[in-house]
């Protein structure tokens, strides 16, 4: 007989970074900051809590043998028949996501104690870090696809803070902005699949809508119905995990700090999309969402590959070799390996994370490996180079500068289009309202006048 | 009590209206002191009823609005409108009879007609209007002829399309804090569900769909023009405008998700775009250059607590997670999914929209370098951070526990829906 609850043990370990941000935030309000030392070591000591609580959960599991853990904390609320469920499951895929969840993140933490030292959003960041902790820990926990949808939105708003991190700069804030665009855009897919979910199942708690354990699944709802809400969660899916078409954003959020590029982009975040696809694996294969995804996964894959070999900085460069192995694994989960999946999802969030982190000393290393070896090392492999005629090579090299001239189809079909409607519907709503010399001209932001829209 | 509730405020309107200007601190007295004895008296006559229920969270949004009002909006016309506001919706939500929600409708139109708020003379059109069109259908009930013009009162007042631009343009002619008091009254959902529905129920329920039509279009078309929209002032109108519309599609969903979630949004509106409004009153009055900036204001280094709560409200408006806003959008977007699966999802694009528009509000206001003209204002003092405080107070304490303002407002939920249940029968 455990000393403890296993099911209050889960909840603790998920809402401990939430209670800490909230704890953190509520002194800055009142107007106490605390140390960087200070915040530094609660964020320390509550990932290590996180760690040993993951430990013991699965130590307690695995004495028990159960694959699976479900917790029923009730019902967050009630309108007529509808409940919104509060329930939490840990079985074999949300244990090594919140494992490696707790394990990367307190990494991070520590790394960024020193690297972030003395920087003047220092407890800013560790309040997002906090944030998204807290919400990475909810959706890989959540027992239900609504109560993923609020750790899913937490990561996403997390991110896009952290994005517009250096906020002095104008480049960070417009790819904050245009990152959250694309977050929003995909997150429909979310929303709308779990309500067409809700009306084909009844239900949205996985112990409820699936049948068996994760990953022997079954679901038992027709092919059309499951084709649509598959092709609605895989969009959602995409967004997070940078798909085409989707993945425009991702070289963009390179503009923050290192160490939440690690842990967003290389480690936890971006694999969020991949967590989702696996645990409604039973709605793919329903269906034929599973064909969508591997063509998906390839194209991703594809783009990935070109534009990560003629990146010129480091980040980039690893942004889109994530890219690469993201699309991969959605191959993979297309395909129905699961534990593959899994494990392409741990090994390769582990090794990214390690790359960004080891980024800025990048060159260092470069530097000192070549001064060992006495001199330039010689080029290795080129055998794709050989085998390509050189025409080619230069076609493919354009189409991986252009990132598969996707923003430019993305401006010229959807944001240039719903921009210029915005802009005539606006001079029609202003033209109808009040006379011009009512309305107040553009002040810029020196105090002089400003004429016209930009771009 | 509820009588007292809206007498109160009354009195101390023309009490107000009467002083000069320069009396600051009596005019302040007189306001605050009427506005939290009528919330007394909502909560004395039993919260359990829909009128005291909804009067109550007026006053409490009023005595917020007031207490965080800028101090160059401390003025004698402004601060009697809002009084009269308070008092007429008070009065509306009291209200049992066709004529006396008239009468009531006019308060609450009064300080607009007058100029109090500082409105310009299209506004005034649009109001006069509209309270001739309510005045109308009071005359003429309960012929048929009533209900058509009972209906356009109603849209013309929530700013429904078409007539969504009156409200922006009243956003960009006087104070935000005032009108959007005026805004929250919900007038026009209000006549709708209680006169609407009981008066005329089959010329009610051939309209529904005509009703949510209109509601759904409002809600993307605002969004839609929000995107490119450069004034600050108008860019919250369009916000509120377009998320308010969602009380108006909740209710027309006729399910009990929708209904529920219609009571929420109506709070969540209200106490989002206060704190959002009052929020850039105080930014405005520090910094002329918000009303229409070009390119990135950088405020969030000067004024960072008022960065972070406008933000809170802002995000809250499009259902940020552990926010109230999550909570009343997941219900509608079930409730109106459910009723219309089609036109449905004109909510979820309608946030989506709205969530970029608010971002990039955000970071215009508050991120980039703080250009030398920005001049170095403080943060918010210690009047403006509570009422701040207590929006955002309000919208995540009841998105951590929502089954209380649910608990709370069932009795709003089921005396409603009882009625839109028998006239759609």
């Amino acid at each position: 007989m455990p000393a403890f609850d296993p099911g209050a043990l889960l909840a603790a370990i998920v809402s401990a970074p939430g209670a800490l941000f909230l704890l953190l935030a509520g002194c800055w309000m009142l107007g106490w900051q605390p140390r960087e030392r200070v915040v530094a070591t609660l964020t320390g000591v509550t990932f290590l809590s996180m760690c040993l609580g993951i430990a013991t959960l699965a130590l307690l599991l695995g004495m028990e043998g159960r694959d699976s853990l479900p917790v029923d904390l009730g019902f967050w609320y009630t309108a007529g028949a509808y409940r919104f469920p509060l329930t939490l499951l840990a079985d074999r895929l949300s244990m090594p996501m919140m494992a490696l969840t707790a394990v990367l993140a307190g990494l991070v933490g520590s790394f960024s104690r020193r690297y972030m030292h003395r920087e003047r959003g220092f407890f800013r960041f560790f309040l997002l870090l906090d944030l998204f902790a807290f919400g990475a820990m909810l959706a890989f926990s959540a027992g239900s696809l609504d109560l993923l949808i609020g750790g899913w939105e937490l990561v996403g708003i997390s991110s896009v803070l952290l994005i517009a991190f250096f906020q002095e700069r104008q480049g960070p804030v417009r790819n904050a902005i245009r990152t959250f665009g694309y977050y929003r855009v995909a997150d429909l897919g979310l929303l709308i699949g779990v309500i067409a979910l809700h009306h084909a199942a009844g239900v949205t708690e996985y112990e409820k809508l699936f049948r068996g354990e994760w990953p022997h699944q079954s679901l038992g709802i027709a092919v059309g119905p499951a084709t649509a809400i598959g092709l609605l969660l895989m969009m959602a899916a995409c967004g997070k995990s940078a798909q085409v078409p989707f993945c425009s954003w991702l070289p963009r959020a390179m503009e923050g700090p290192t160490p939440s590029s690690a842990i967003f982009y290389g480690a936890i975040s971006v694999h969020m999309g991949a967590y989702l696809l696996l645990r409604i694996q039973p709605v793919l294969a329903s269906g034929w969402a599973a064909a969508a995804t591997v063509v998906v996964g390839l194209l991703t894959a594809f783009l990935g590959t070109l534009s990560h070999r003629v990146s010129t900085d480091a980040k980039t460069s690893l942004a889109y070799a994530s890219m690469t192995q993201l699309g991969i694994i959605f191959m993979e989960i297309g395909l129905g390996f699961d534990y593959l999946a899994m494990m392409h999802i741990v090994g390769h969030a582990l090794v990214r994370t390690l790359q960004f982190l080891r980024a800025p000393s990048m060159l260092h290393d470069y530097h000192r490996m070549h001064a060992a070896a006495g001199g330039e090392l010689a080029e290795t492999g080129l055998h794709l180079e050989r085998w390509i005629p050189r025409p080619v090579q230069m076609w493919l090299y354009r189409f991986g500068l252009e990132r598969g001239f996707l923003d430019s189809i993305i401006e010229r079909a959807v944001t240039g289009p719903v921009l210029r409607l915005s802009r005539a519907l606006g001079a029609l709503e202003q033209s109808r309202s009040a006379p011009a010399a009512a309305r107040r001209p553009a002040v810029r932001a020196s105090g002089e006048m400003a004429g016209g829209l930009d771009a | 009590m509820l009588n007292f509730a809206f007498a109160l405020p009354a009195i101390a309107a023309i009490a107000v209206w009467r002083m000069p200007s320069d009396r600051l601190s009596s005019i302040r007295l007189l306001a605050l002191g009427s506005v939290l004895a009528s919330l007394v008296c909502c909560v004395l006559a039993g919260i359990h009823t829909t009128g005291a229920l909804a009067a109550a969270a007026l006053s409490a949004l009023a005595l917020l609005a007031l207490a965080g009002l800028p101090k160059r909006e401390w003025r004698s016309a402004p601060v009697a409108g809002m009084l009269m506001v308070v008092s007429g919706t008070i009065a509306a939500y009291a209200s049992s009879s066709l004529t006396a929600f008239c009468a009531a409708w006019a308060v609450t139109a009064a300080p607009l007609l007058l100029g109090w708020f500082g409105a310009g003379g299209r506004t005034r059109i649009f109001t006069a209007a509209n309270l001739a069109l309510l005045l109308a259908a009071a005359m003429l009930e309960p012929a048929p002829a009533a209900f058509p013009l009972m209906v356009a009162a109603a849209l013309i007042r929530a700013g429904v399309f078409p007539f969504q631009f009156w409200i922006a343009s009243a956003f960009e002619q006087t104070s935000p804090a005032c009108f959007n008091l005026f805004a929250n009254g919900h007038m026009g959902a209000l006549l709708l569900a209680r006169f609407g529905l009981k008066l005329f129920p089959a010329e009610s329920a051939a309209s529904m769909g005509m009703i949510s039509s209109l509601v759904l279009v409002t809600a993307v078309y605002a969004a839609l023009v929000a995107q490119a929209e450069r004034s600050t002032r108008r860019l919250l109108a369009l916000l509120a405008v377009s998320q308010a519309s969602f009380i108006l599609a909740g209710l027309e969903s006729r399910t009990a998700e929708g209904l529920t979630g219609a009571a929420l949004h109506a709070l969540v509106v209200a106490a989002a775009t206060t704190g959002l409004t009052l929020a850039y009153a105080h930014i405005e009055a520090r910094c002329p250059q918000a009303a229409n900036p070009d390119g990135y204001l950088g405020l969030a280094s000067r004024m960072p607590r008022i960065a972070v709560l406008f933000t809170i409200c802002g995000l809250a408006l499009v259902g940020l997670p552990g926010t109230l806003g999550f909570v009343s959008e997941d219900l509608l977007f079930h409730g109106a999914l459910e009723a219309h699966p089609a036109f449905g999802m004109a909510l979820p694009v309608a946030t989506a929209l709205n969530a970029i528009a608010i971002l990039r509000l955000v970071a215009r206001l508050f991120l980039g370098r703080a250009h030398g003209a920005v001049p170095d204002v403080p943060d918010a003092r210690m009047a403006e951070r509570l009422a701040l405080s207590c929006c955002v107070l309000v919208l995540v304490l009841g998105g951590l526990f929502p089954s209380i303002p649910i608990a709370v407002g069932r009795t709003a939920v089921h005396d409603e829906p009882a009625a839109i249940a028998a006239a759609t029968r």
